[in-house]
């Protein structure tokens, strides 16, 4: 049984920037099987009032030292309380739910598109394509490089930018307001990209502006993504899905709803489908296939 | 996993100094096992309907062949996609729900669920709601070909459907008029599901007897409802939500009390259970067994510590079997 549910360390609770917080536990079962884009269930109070648990997703694992960790933003009770916790107190937690993103070997230039607290996931998704970039059939080293477009409401919001280019990402940050990196929002950046890199026709390649100076973009247009992996809010998925539809590139994208269980038993957590009905986002999800939603 | 060793885990009772004070009075064996209206339970501890899926659901967790009786989620003829989202809405100490009754309809459910239920090695209660009184015949019918099904449980209680649903439980008339097709179309036990949405559930629940029920469980949700100030709309796009959780426990206890005092058949308690001390007062009330919903959510190992604290109440009170403290405290 994969799934843990149970009581944990708290190792260390830290503010890693402004109302952001980064919580490290001690949770060998879930480091052990947890993969990018699976959540937790965490139980913030004990008692009956807030009553439910809050799905928080897995920013980093390492099976190895048995730590998971998680990345939130204080947004209500739930979060409030989980930020007044302290190294060594005790969580409650269930996991690693969900299905995740699908990290295939060798991929070589992966794009992730990330908005605000949803580049918290993307950060273990990085590392993984990272780390199973070389493992292509040949067991080649492969010449990995991936992009990175993550949008915040400000510089200051910032967070985990160092640890994308040690994952060899190549990081284009847009702000809301300007003051760090692009103003304007990261799916303006990925379709400058995609416009630049893919054949289109003459009419609209004038029109195409490159995305940067980075190797990547200019240099190896030859190497098209092979997979694009988003979350953030909902205006940024939908946009990330409409582009996607325009490309033939498998596009990822990671949903939120409102949770009850967790695990698939209440039907609380409905996501519309393309296919008619509805899905589960905690079950069938939180990880879509872009076409399969309706946003 | 043994036992013994499950409930040294999770079992945080041990330290209570009432039943520790008494325990060593009396012999360290009870028994819990109920029978209620021929569906034979190792324990009284079922799985709502709603909130526990199909069992798989849990399984990952712990066997759920552990629990007393597993409750599907309701059944309608046809499938069902259920309401458009939010589902969920918390609320102090309880949730709203409006899911709408999403489900694979029964043919879904006979091909795609039961074959795997049916090897779960645990009495599965198929919970139903019909549109109108044919609809609750041809079910309850189609579910009787099912070889092992457990019994039926009629909802004459959601609040979250257009038709049909806890419009039957809401008139003595109509909730016999539904139990009546149940039962004509079933050799199966029959358990009639209230809402608590009633002036006077007594006499419901005595409607639901006249018309065949061999047991009553209640209570399915209260109905409520939660604005959205920004937006200054209803949160729900139904408008009225089913509230559940330990909030709406006092009212539950209330209603499965006065069931008790009105009929003779087997009372099945629910509505915000969440320890082994909220389903004792079930019991006193008048339950002789006891359905864990909302509780799951917040702590899935609820209903294995309520089997454990039971047991464990009985032995301290020095109580041979569970059925000597239903309805006791009447
Ligand atoms: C799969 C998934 C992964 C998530 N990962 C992260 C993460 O890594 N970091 C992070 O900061 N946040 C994440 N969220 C959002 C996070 O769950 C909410 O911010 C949190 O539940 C708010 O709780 P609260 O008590 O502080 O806020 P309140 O506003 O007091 O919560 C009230 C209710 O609304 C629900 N709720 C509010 N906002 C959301 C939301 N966006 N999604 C789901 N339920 C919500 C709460 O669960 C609760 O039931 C994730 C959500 C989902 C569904
Ligand atoms: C998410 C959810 C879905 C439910 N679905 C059903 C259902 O399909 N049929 C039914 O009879 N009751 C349904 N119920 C009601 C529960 O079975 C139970 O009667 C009620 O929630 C009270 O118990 P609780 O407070 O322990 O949850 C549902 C409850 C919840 C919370
Ligand atoms: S939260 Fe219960 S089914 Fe998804």
């Amino acid at each position: 049984m994969s799934l843990f549910c149970g009581s944990v360390k708290i190792i260390d609770n830290v503010e890693i920037a402004p109302g952001i917080f980064r919580m490290g536990l001690e949770c060998p079962e879930a480091a052990e099987s947890a993969s990018p884009g699976q959540f937790l269930q965490i139980r913030c109070f004990e008692g009956l009032a807030p009553l439910l648990r809050r799905p928080i997703s897995i920013a980093a694992a390492d099976k190895d030292s048995g730590m998971i960790e998680i990345i939130y933003r204080v947004v209500g009770e739930g979060t409030g309380i989980l930020a007044r916790k302290t190294k060594k107190d005790m969580l409650d937690i269930m996991g690693p739910l969900g299905k995740g993103f699908p990290v295939p070997r060798g991929l070589r230039r992966p794009v992730i598109v990330g908005g605000g607290i949803g580049v918290a996931p993307l950060l273990f998704l990085a590392k993984s394509l990272k780390e199973n970039s070389s493992r292509d059939s040949y067991g080649r080293e492969s010449d990995f490089c991936g992009l990175a477009f993550v949008g915040f409401s400000s510089g200051e919001e910032v967070f985990g930018m160092q640890f994308l280019e040690d994952c060899c990402f190549n990081v284009e940050i847009c702000t809301d307001d300007g003051s760090e990196g692009h103003k304007g929002f990261p799916t303006d950046l990925l379709e400058e990209y995609l416009k630049h890199i893919m054949p289109i026709p003459a009419s609209n390649r004038e029109n195409a502006k490159s995305a940067g100076d980075s190797e990547c973009t200019s240099a190896s247009s030859a190497i098209l993504p092979e997979a694009v992996y988003a979350c953030g809010p909902e205006p940024l998925l939908k946009k990330v899905k409409q582009i996607a539809s325009m490309t033939k590139i498998p596009t990822y994208i990671s949903v939120e709803q409102r949770m009850a269980c967790g695990v698939g038993a209440c039907l609380g957590c409905a996501v519309k489908s393309s296919g008619g009905g509805y899905l589960r986002a905690c079950r069938d999800g939180p990880v879509f296939e872009a076409h399969q939603l309706i946003l | 996993m043994d036992d013994r060793f499950f409930e040294r885990e999770y079992n945080p009772y041990e330290s209570d100094a009432s039943l520790m004070e008494s325990k060593s009075r009396h012999a360290d064996f009870a028994d819990i096992s109920v029978n209620i209206c021929g569906i034979a339970m190792k324990n009284p501890v079922m799985a709502a309907s709603g909130t526990f899926g199909f069992g798989e659901e849990y399984a990952g967790l712990y066997d759920i062949s552990r629990l007393g009786a597993v409750v599907t989620k309701g059944l309608t003829l046809e499938r069902r996609c259920g309401n458009p989202p939010p589902r969920i809405y918390e609320t102090p100490a309880g949730i709203l729900n409006s899911i709408g009754l999403e489900n694979p309809g029964v043919e879904g459910f006979i091909r795609w669920e039961w074959p795997r239920l049916c090897r779960s090695g645990i009495p599965v209660i198929a919970n139903i709601d019909g549109d109108n009184a044919n609809d609750y015949y041809r079910m309850a019918r189609r579910l009787s070909e099912l070889d092992g099904l457990a019994a039926i449980e009629a909802n004459i209680s959601c609040p979250n459907v257009e038709k049909g649903g806890m419009a039957f439980g809401q008139h003595p008339e109509s909730a016999y008029e539904a139990i009546k097709a149940v039962r004509e179309g079933t050799n199966l036990p029959v358990i009639a599901k209230l809402s608590p949405n009633v002036t006077d559930i007594r006499q419901i629940a005595e409607a639901a007897v006249n018309a065949g029920a061999d047991a009553i469980s209640l209570i399915n949700t209260l109905q409520g409802m939660a604005i959205d100030i920004h937006k200054k709309k209803p949160v729900f796009h139904r408008t009225f939500a089913g509230l559940s959780g330990p909030a709406v426990k006092p009212v539950a206890l209330r209603m499965v009390w006065e069931v008790f005092e009105a009929v003779r058949v087997p009372i099945i308690g629910m509505g915000g259970i969440a320890s082994w001390q909220d389903a004792v007062e079930f019991m006193l009330a008048g339950a002789s067994a006891v359905a864990v919903g909302t509780a799951n959510f917040i702590d899935p190992f609820a209903p294995l510590k309520i089997i454990s604290g039971l047991k464990k109440y009985l032995i301290g009170q020095g109580i041979r079997a569970l059925n000597e403290i239903i309805g006791s405290a009447h």
